[in-house]
């Protein structure tokens, strides 16, 4: 075996091993041996997926667990094994796994300091999930990693013990579990008719079998468990409650790597093993592009009207996965090299706009922005990381995040630019008015955001404001790299995705600057900033009306988790309705 | 949404779903024809290969032993989880009494229910480590046998009580169990990485069919599991049990409430 074939298993045992060595020995451990460890243990995982994203460039890494390769049955179509397989695009995926949380394990040095390092046994364990479910190629064992980070997940949202956090991780585990039993029956449909677990078998078998109703129940069912994770209308509604309650350190990992994590997951899946399915394939271009529009607008509207800094970077998160679906959905090479390059960067901002609420909640007790008018003055870290991450969102032509809309936009149509403008102005634009109302005592009067909901809250004050802006101003400045340091690699990347021989993609150079959305992200600042109370009738009509919409938006997101059971079955009448208006 | 609206919004879904969920079961494999290769290759290739006469055993200690790990982690993960949000929310202090209800007489405990739970117990540990022992012949295993050996600690608590059961069952030692488990499970795997095979490889003999050492390294898989999931479940049957003794006198939110800011009200 070479070594990057040995290293591809360690990337998963290394963080289990070491977790389950923690929990073994928490008792005796001294209380900071563990959060060393835990950095150590992330920046590892990060080191050996970049060592696999560079030799996967001359072909995929494969590994079979116990030796069970698909000749050991010796019959053909039987793999009686779990195989991992590491291309640039999963190998890279997982280093940004592992680098995010050793930036999310600095920004929580001294947080959690109660004894028998439960809070980093989860998070290895929770790392462990996520590379796993990078790097598989088998169906069951995907399962078995999604499963494993919404235990971890669950875990973690409930850490703070108030009352929100538990509601919050409530709502997270009853729908996700929801999700984790949707993945578990799609499974056993797909194995019903193909006989094997293995994504390339799996879909060799798929090619040969044609139309076939129990093959898309079961592409639907994973489907609307990946999208319950990747919070996609309308299954999305767990998203806002869980990542606004989450310690901060775990809603870096949550809106940064967790949601876009089960996009790429059904990415990989829609490529690898449903290409030769074409009513399957209908779906994805038809129902999931529409459902991806029809997030990103949503979403994008609601984060504009939350004054909870938590809860906006949640509402646009789910906007962001609503950009992230049309690109998914669109599926030629070039949107895929987006998608990839928009999650990194993306990921990357998110990261850091979290740690920045985490920072105002640690040292200004509250994340409200209207509560906070004024009060960051002075706190100049967590306003640049505020500040640049608002306008990246909002479409700064910079960064990898604009690069990555560059790339979508070569193949989508007039309507797909349009939303995707619209989407990031509102979410670059509410980030940028919470920033100038906290950080600047810049004003104007409150639009909907005053009727969002809010909470008084606070984290662990005694830290130093150094060791929490330093995460967070690497990730921003990470997010700031030009895209053409990684485009040769992206475009490998993109094209092994789909089948492994495939020559890398030759991706086009940065095309025209466009400004429109930086354009709609200053006019919507503006406006949030420059309205005055209403005082002739016109005026108050439209503000009337306006609250009126909004307030329908809010009551969708009521909290209660039987509404958000009801709309996840909503979800899947719409996926059985389009299934039947494609079939005849 | 009022509780009326909901009940229609899901009952319009799945009216939309009823069709499709039909069709999808008449097209189903037939019930009862079992047409999985997969399976049948299993039982016609194992034995042969592995040496053991429990099927299930192969697949999950030795073909598909990799979800086994993920599956064990996430029991290991979940009564830790279980724990963070007990013990945070009820506090840990060791001096502290089984609680009781106001008015209810304390009867002192018989010597009889003293007797049959000791011997009780000890029946139960043995009998989890005999369903355990025989993972590899009959139906059985490191998660069957981990659950059982662990249920016999209830009967500790119901015949030493309180006092006895906490000095019996110490929780740092049933969480080092768990942990040492899973290590010994992630040492199965990454072991035979060192010398130049893949995870998880058998390399051990793998001895005689239907005889309690068969199948190689299964049986320290085997043996990983038993020992991890009885810690599991043991200090899930902890945490649980902690929750129902005498709450102290001020209530262990405010003080948390000082120390780390975080809100910790038990609603």
């Amino acid at each position: 075996m070479s070594l990057a074939e040995t290293l591809l298993p360690v990337a998963v045992l290394l963080p289990l091993g070491v977790a389950t060595l923690l929990l073994a020995l928490a008792h005796w451990l001294p209380p900071r041996l563990p959060k060393l460890v835990a950095i150590l243990v992330a920046l590892a995982v990060c080191a050996f997926c970049v060592l696999l994203a560079r030799a996967s460039l001359d072909g995929p890494v494969r590994h079979w667990f116990g030796g069970w390769t698909p000749d050991a049955a010796g019959r053909p179509g039987v793999v009686l094994g779990i195989g991992f397989q590491a291309d640039p695009a999963s190998a890279a995926l997982a280093a940004f796994c592992g680098l995010l949380f050793a930036a999310a394990f600095v920004f929580a040095w001294g947080y959690f300091d109660t004894e028998h390092a439960h809070f980093h046994v989860l998070m290895l364990l929770f790392l462990a999930a996520m590379t796993g479910f990078c790097l598989t190629r088998d169906l069951f064992n995907l399962f078995v990693w999604f499963e494993l980070m919404s235990v971890a997940a669950f875990a973690l949202t409930a850490y703070p013990l108030g009352r929100s956090a538990l509601e919050g991780a409530f709502n997270f585990t009853i729908t996700n579990a929801l999700a984790s039993f949707l993945l578990l029956a799609g499974t056993g449909l797909l194995y019903a008719r193909t006989g094997t677990f293995d994504f390339a078998t799996m879909g060799a078998a798929l090619a040969r079998t044609g139309a076939d109703p129990v093959l898309i129940a079961g592409f639907v069912l994973v489907a609307a468990a990946l999208l319950t994770k990747a919070a996609i209308l309308p299954f999305h509604l767990w998203l806002a409650d869980a990542h606004a309650v989450a310690p901060s350190p775990v809603s870096v990992i949550f809106s940064g790597a967790m949601v876009s994590l089960a996009l790429f997951g059904l990415a990989k899946l829609v490529a690898q093993v449903f290409p030769g399915n074409a009513e399957v394939m209908g779906l994805v271009h038809g129902l999931l592009h529409g459902l991806g529009l029809a997030t990103a607008l949503v979403a994008g509207l609601t984060a504009f009207a939350q004054r909870h800094l938590k809860r906006l970077l949640a509402f646009s998160t789910i906007a962001h996965m609503g950009i992230m679906l049309t690109a998914l959905a669109d599926g030629s090479g070039t949107a895929t090299a987006g998608l990839l390059l928009y999650i990194l960067g993306h990921g990357l901002t998110k990261g850091a706009l979290f740690m920045a609420a985490g920072i105002l909640l640690a040292l200004r007790r509250s994340a409200d922005e209207i509560v906070l008018y004024g009060r960051g003055r002075g706190l100049w870290a967590p306003a640049l990381a505020t500040g640049l991450g608002g306008l990246l969102l909002g479409g700064l032509p910079l960064g990898l995040m604009h690069g990555a809309t560059g790339l979508m936009d070569l193949s989508a149509g007039v309507l797909d630019r349009v939303v995707v403008a619209l989407a990031s102005a509102l979410t670059g634009a509410a980030v940028l008015r919470a920033a100038a109302r906290i950080f600047l005592r810049a004003s104007g009067v409150p639009g909907p955001e005053l009727l969002a909901p809010t909470e008084r809250e606070h984290e662990k004050p005694d830290r130093p404001l150094w060791l929490m802006a330093l995460p967070a101003l690497t990730l921003v400045a990470l997010a700031l790299v030009p895209p053409a340091a990684v485009r040769p690699f992206l475009g490998a990347a993109a094209a092994r995705l789909r089948d492994p021989s495939l020559p890398p993609l030759a991706l086009p150079e940065a095309g025209s600057l466009d400004l429109a959305p930086l354009l709609l992200t200053a006019v919507l600042f503006a406006f949030a900033l420059l309205r005055r109370r209403a005082v002739r009738p016109l005026s108050r009509a439209v503000t009337r009306s306006e609250r009126t919409g909004f307030r329908a938006l809010q009551a969708l997101h009521s909290g209660l988790v039987g509404d958000y059971v009801a709309w996840m079955a909503v979800g899947l009448a719409l996926f059985a309705l389009a299934a039947a208006v494609s079939a005849g | 949404m009022t509780p009326r609206w909901r009940l229609l919004l899901l009952a319009l879904a799945l009216a939309a779903l009823l069709p499709a969920v039909l069709r999808v079961a008449l097209a189903m494999p037939e019930f009862g024809a079992p047409t999985a290769v997969l399976g049948q290759s299993v039982n016609a290739l194992v034995p042969e290969l592995r040496h053991v006469a429990n099927m299930v055993a192969a697949v999950n200690f030795d073909l598909r032993g990799f979800d086994t790990l993920g599956e064990e982690c996430m029991l290991l993960c979940a009564v830790t989880g279980a724990t963070v949000l007990l013990r945070g929310a009820r506090g840990e202090r060791g001096d502290v009494r089984a609680g009781h209800l106001p008015g209810r007489p304390v009867i002192p405990r018989a010597d009889a229910t003293v007797l049959v739970c000791r011997v009780a117990a000890t029946l139960t540990l043995l009998f989890g480590i005999s369903v355990a022992l025989h993972g590899m012949t009959t139906p059985g295993g490191g998660f069957q046998g981990g659950v059982i050996a662990a249920s016999g600690l209830l009967l500790l608590y119901l015949g030493e009580g309180y006092a006895g059961w906490r000095t019996l069952v110490p929780s740092p030692v049933l969480a080092a169990m768990e942990g040492s488990g899973a290590v010994l499970f992630v040492l199965c795997a990454g072991l035979p990485l060192i010398a130049g095979h893949p995870a998880l490889t058998n390399g051990l003999p793998l001895g005689e069919w239907k005889d309690l050492y068969s199948g190689g390294l299964m049986i320290a898989v085997n043996a990983a599991v038993a020992l991890s999931v009885t810690g599991s479940f043991g200090l899930l049957l902890v945490e649980f049990l902690e929750e129902t003794r005498e709450p102290a006198d001020a209530p262990a939110s405010n003080e948390a409430d000082h120390e780390d800011g975080t809100m910790r009200a038990r609603t």
